[in-house]
């Protein structure tokens, strides 16, 4: 499936989640939403920390176990801190949904292939850590179908998301991120 | 035992949490270092602190931004290589997204007969360069005498928006 249609999907249900991207889910994300860069609400778009986009969901999860925490992350991305598999786990959030893009590329820097692209399963590595709930998806419309019920689980859950390598190189879509911007607005939410 | 010529000497484990305590401290992200074996040991026998074991200090340091941004007031227990592993993410998060991140960090190997920049260990003798380097404030948990050091650079880091250190001198005491 494209990105899009997931990221679609995903902002059509997600209710009054707490939203995390990263990557190349930024751009397709702001795509998907009214509202400009930075000033989305209840919404962090993760740059300059690679792999932390899950590990910042589990603070917020933690801190906020009254919302739902849905964190988009890409397969190169995760494999940067791939022991946060572990680590969230170990803290069993019942509120966090982790949502993995698998394009089997590093599609910012120019979509080199991954090590080991086709050998591993990251579903396969997140159910043995002890996530509560794993599944994966390669069609849109059954992702889309799946995913009401998918938000009713108790966490933490992972869904492996397999896209198709995209263009995302020739298109910086993060560029213009304030992350320091997103993270006190939304604390400033939050918390008052 | 505590050497005779010791510039570094431990401080109680449990004097360290009780004032994580008095400063409201509602979580304490770790990864296990060896120089604060005891206060580990100390977190694990309250239940008012949360205490979270990460597998990376990456892994703290961003766990510690969504405590933060959701409301909370955590602090992280380290050792200095796992900080100097975490750099990326002390300048991607505790620094670019300002983010109080209050580090205990440990001097894993430092000879305690020395002060830290004339170890010949270099995990010991760069970390205060490579701090002044980035620009973190850090303070020094010598002796029980630097107990406060503990509130400074909590405060500090919440006025800052930033990451401070409070570089744990010698292993710390029951």
């Amino acid at each position: 499936m494209r990105r899009q249609e997931a990221i679609g999907a995903l902002v059509a249900q997600r209710g009054n989640a707490l939203t995390i991207t990263t990557e190349q889910a930024i751009g397709a994300w702001r795509a998907a939403v009214p509202e400009p860069a930075n000033e989305i609400p209840d919404h962090l778009d993760i740059v300059g920390c690679m792999g932390s986009a899950s590990t910042i969901g589990l603070g917020l999860a933690l801190a906020r176990p009254e919302r739902t925490v849905i964190v988009v992350d890409g397969d190169g991305s995760l494999l940067m801190q791939l022991g946060s598999l572990v680590t969230i786990a170990g803290a069993a959030p019942p509120n966090l949904f982790h949502f993995v893009f698998e394009n089997g590329v590093y599609e910012t820097s120019g979509s080199q292939p991954l090590p080991a692209e086709g050998r591993f399963n990251l579903r396969q590595m997140a159910a043995a850590a002890g996530y509560a709930r794993t599944e994966e998806f390669d069609d849109a419309a059954t992702f889309s179908a799946a995913l009401a019920d998918l938000l009713k689980s108790r966490g933490p859950v992972f869904v492996a998301i397999r896209t198709m390598a995209e263009d995302g190189h020739k298109v910086r879509s993060s560029a213009g991120t304030r992350l320091d911007v997103q993270m006190h607005a939304l604390r400033e939410r939050l918390v008052g | 035992m505590v050497q005779a010529d010791a510039v570094a000497l431990p401080v109680s484990a449990a004097a360290i949490v009780s004032e994580l305590l008095r400063l409201g401290i509602s979580h304490v992200i770790n990864v296990p270092d060896t120089h604060q074996r005891t206060v580990l040991s100390e977190l694990a026998r309250q239940s008012q602190i949360n205490v979270i074991t990460a597998c990376t200090e990456d892994e703290a340091i961003a766990i510690n931004a969504g405590l933060y941004v959701g409301g909370q007031r955590p602090f992280l227990s380290i050792q200095q290589v796992g900080l100097l592993a975490a750099m990326n993410n002390v300048k991607g998060i505790s620094m670019d997204a300002r983010i109080p991140t209050c580090m205990l960090v440990g001097y894993f190997g430092r000879d305690v007969s020395r002060p830290a920049r004339e170890n010949a260990a270099r995990a010991v003798s760069l970390i205060e360069p490579t701090l002044d380097t980035w620009g973190v404030p850090y303070f020094a948990l010598e002796s029980p005498a630097d107990l406060g050091a503990i509130e400074r650079a909590y405060r500090r880091s919440l006025v800052d928006l930033g990451p401070t250190v409070i570089l744990v001198g010698a292993p710390t005491a029951p």
